[in-house]
């Protein structure tokens, strides 16, 4: 058997480094889902007060939605252009 | 839901002229200006696109029941997040496009809102020193 060269090592670790970065990505999706049953519970709640709901909310699901941008950009990064292979 | 799509508009643009200054310190700090320009252009427009689909989206989810709200919410969510995704590795994979300047561009509509809708409110800077006990005691 062959021995586990440092570049395997490195990628396989990466891998799993995407993989649980990939994981940051699910949270605002679910949040951005739950505000928006909780907004559609306020609009039942409070037809004319619609345009202020979807506004408050656009501008909190934006925000939160770059969170996972970032997860996405770690996870692209370790997969894509992994600076660590270099420092072999 | 005129003011959302004021709202949006607005954002958009204050967005544009983000870009100019980030185009002008690419000018001055990049070697390769070029390519970090194409990344802040790619990005931020692509920004923009998933902004307005995001206002369309929770436009049509406050209409629907909330479970299917939810539901459609966030499948929404992970088509965009899957945009994101292809235009992050694609300015990875493309030499001629800077990732740095993508990522900015597509992050920069959270410094914009933060900008016009947190930092210039002088409530929130007085509540940072604000005691916590004092709002308790109605203070």
């Amino acid at each position: 058997m062959e021995p586990i060269t440092g570049k395997a090592l490195i990628l396989a670790a990466s891998a799993i480094g995407a993989g649980l970065a990939m994981i940051a990505g699910i949270g605002p999706g679910i949040g951005q889902g739950y505000a928006a049953g909780k907004g559609a519970e306020g609009v039942g709640r409070q037809p004319e007060a619609q345009g202020d709901i979807v506004r408050t909310m656009l501008l909190g699901a934006a925000v939160a939605e770059t969170t996972g941008i970032y997860a996405l950009v770690i996870a692209l990064i370790l997969l894509f252009a992994n600076p660590l292979v270099g420092m072999l | 839901m005129d003011s959302v799509r004021q709202l949006e508009f607005r954002l958009i643009k204050i967005m544009g002229v983000f870009d100019l200054v980030l185009v002008g310190i690419g000018l001055l700090f990049f070697k390769e200006p070029w390519a970090f320009i194409i990344g802040v252009v790619f990005g931020s427009a692509i920004a923009a696109l998933n902004f307005l689909q995001l206002g369309n989206t929770l436009t049509r989810a406050v209409t629907l029941p909330p479970k299917q709200a939810q539901a459609y919410t966030t499948t929404q969510y992970f088509i965009r997040f899957l945009i994101s995704g292809v235009v992050i590795a694609l300015s990875i994979k493309a030499p001629y496009i800077n990732v740095l300047g993508t990522v900015l561009g597509l992050v920069s509509i959270k410094f914009i809102i933060l900008a016009t809708h947190l930092f210039n409110d002088k409530t929130y800077y007085k509540n940072i020193f604000k005691r916590k006990e004092d709002e308790s005691n109605g203070h």
